[in-house]
């Protein structure tokens, strides 16, 4: 089971991306090391998400039982270093950056802000900056993105504690 | 070239099962195997699955906010939101059955989402008996939501849009679908059946489509335009259009015969009498979606009580060889054509594929035309106008992740404002 349970996680973290196209499919992979990570607090939900983000937020949206922060990992081209690991917001999100977000699923963006203004859930997301992405399929990370993966997971799980600690 | 079937799944995500199926089908038409009953039957019972998940994610989450909030509701409540607020109930419904379908391809196949298990000669995991126990109140139920889904919709929501249903984005077109040997609409397997627009038609099997279809490409977009070869072109004009068709429900409803499942095929006559054959009327799509999705139900619940279903015999032994194969189904969004050549050992050397939000371009297109045209008058228009020509498109249930050609994550476009006169007044970048 990978989904439907995990949607009732305190705090649900999405792995985004294509594993097909190299640094694209960043996100899946933090979420396999996180899913294999002994540090990962009971009620927090890993969905390796991959490319079918869209209908687990349109069942998030809806659900009665939704929860309370979303982590959504992610690559995305913002003119950083490469491999560099950082924290943004949607509100945070540049405009100009958004169709980078949504080359997953169109609405993405748009249902992230959903579920943050209308339903209430705290939304991050932890991006790395891409080197590069490939034209054609080829599968696996760049080196700089590669050693990025535990470190973004350390970031999530740095969330997942500190949220788990208000809540307490 | 049994990789494919796994790798195709990530091509875009939105329906991994139908790019899973139609890549295993080719596989299975390379390596020359007839795959066991049981295990089109799993297949099957999967792509039944996924049909009711994508059914009722168009007509619920895409495109109910317009008929439920109505055309001229404001952006800001005429959406998903909107709707869980207006009819919570039924929200309601529309989750647990979507999550009921997510719980059943688990249990089917493992994964609901980049699924791996059907593989070239056949399906790799047979459904147990205790499974296929588990999984009959989760179908019985989905099917009553079907039921109730196609019972609200022509009381409560077709009556209100009988004159945009009559007008909105209408064109005339021919049709493309699967049908079995006798003609009976089918979302798995069978023939293809070309349809004229004065409802004429011809069969074929699927290695011949490229006698039936050619494609053609404008320097404005990276989605082709798929048409009827033996027009001899190709012509968007609304009034003397050449060698268009449509695909997705429908084109299905209009090219077959009839449906398979009791239910259905009572919906479908009173589809058929009250409308005829073919029908051209764009939102008539989310009639016959509807049917569908009560088709797809029932289809659930009759492979269910198929004692074959559990069988073990579900997998043949496939060697490599050089050889092309055609492998179809018919996605959500329209017919998939998966195309693969190998050599002798079994490596890809060729692979076409036209999925459905393809065959659809050049209509969709024509439909927001005519929409624009019928209700944009002396350059007025305000967001509800603006929102019926949307309408126009989201009857398709388009999905362009995988029907463009271009993966670098940018959408490079030019869009050139002209006046009457046809000089460009503005132009808005962002090359």
């Amino acid at each position: 089971m990978q989904s439907l349970d995990a949607m009732h996680g305190d705090i649900v973290v999405l792995g985004c991306g294509n594993i097909l196209f190299g640094d694209d499919g960043f996100g899946s992979y933090v979420a396999e090391y996180l899913q294999n990570s002994d540090a990962l607090p009971k009620s927090v939900a890993v969905i390796n998400a991959r490319t079918s983000v869209r209908g687990i937020l349109f069942d998030l949206i809806l659900s009665e039982q939704r929860p309370r922060k979303i982590i959504v990992v992610d690559a995305i081209d913002a003119n950083r270093p490469p491999g560099e690991v950082f924290k943004i917001t949607i509100d945070e999100l540049p405009l100009n950056k958004i169709d980078d977000f949504t080359f997953h699923q169109m609405p993405t963006s748009n249902l992230l802000r959903e579920l943050k203004e209308y339903c209430g859930v705290d939304v991050v997301i932890i991006a790395a900056q891409i080197e590069s992405i490939p034209e054609v399929v080829r599968p696996g990370l760049s080196d700089a993105l590669a050693g990025s993966v535990p470190v973004a997971a350390e970031e999530v799980l740095k969330l997942c504690n500190r949220s788990s600690e208000r809540v307490c | 070239m049994e990789e494919l079937p796994r790798i195709v799944t990530s091509i875009c995500g939105v329906c991994p099962w139908s790019h899973h199926l139609a890549s295993a089908k080719a596989c299975d038409a390379v390596f020359g195997v007839d795959i066991p009953p049981a295990a089109k039957k799993l297949r099957e019972l999967c792509n039944s699955i996924a049909y009711t998940e994508e059914h009722i994610l168009h007509f619920y989450f895409l495109s109910g906010a317009d008929f439920v909030m109505g055309p001229d509701a404001d952006y800001s409540v005429r959406n998903v939101i909107g709707i869980a607020q207006k009819v919570p109930d039924i929200a309601k419904k529309v989750v647990r059955c979507r999550h009921l379908g997510t719980q059943m391809l688990e249990i089917v196949s493992g994964k609901s989402i980049h699924p791996v298990t059907a593989v070239p000669g056949g399906f790799s995991k047979p459904l147990q008996p205790e499974e296929r126990d588990k999984m009959k109140p989760m179908a019985t139920e989905v099917l009553e939501l079907a039921k109730f889904s196609i019972d609200f919709a022509k009381k409560e929501i077709f009556p209100k849009y009988i004159d945009a249903v009559k007008t909105l984005g209408v064109i005339k077109t021919g049709f493309l679908g699967t049908v079995t040997k006798d003609g009976t609409m089918d979302l798995y397997d069978g023939h293809l059946r070309m349809m004229q627009a004065d409802g004429s038609y011809e069969d074929f099997e699927y290695p011949e489509y490229t006698d039936y279809i050619a494609e053609h490409t404008e320097p404005w977009t990276y989605l082709k335009f798929p048409y009827m070869k033996k027009a001899g072109g190709f012509s968007m004009n609304l009034e003397n259009p050449k060698g268009i068709y449509r695909t997705n429900t429908l084109a299905r409803i209009n090219v077959c015969d009839r449906f398979a499942t009791p239910l259905a095929q009572k919906e479908f006559e009173e589809f058929r009498n009250t409308f005829g054959r073919p029908v051209q009327n764009t939102l008539l799509y989310h009639w016959a979606r509807l049917i569908e999705l009560l088709h797809a139900a029932e289809n659930i619940v009759r492979l269910l009580d198929d004692p074959e279903i559990t069988s073990t015999d579900i997998r043949k032994k496939v060697e490599p060889r050089a050889a092309r194969g055609v492998g179809c189904v018919e996605a959500p969004r329209g017919t998939l054509i998966h195309d693969y050549e190998t050599d002798e050992n079994g490596m890809v050397t060729n692979v076409n594929l036209i999925v459905g939000t393809t065959h659809n371009n050049a209509p969709i297109n024509m439909s927001v035309k005519r929409a624009a045209m019928d209700n944009i008058k002396d350059g007025k228009y305000d967001q509800g106008i603006l929102n019926m020509v949307e309408m126009a498109i989201r009857a398709y249930d388009p999905c362009f992740s995988c029907a463009t050609h271009d993966l670098d994550g940018s959408i490079p476009v030019k869009v050139d404002i002209v006046n009457a006169a046809g000089e460009i007044i503005d132009t808005l970048c962002n090359l």
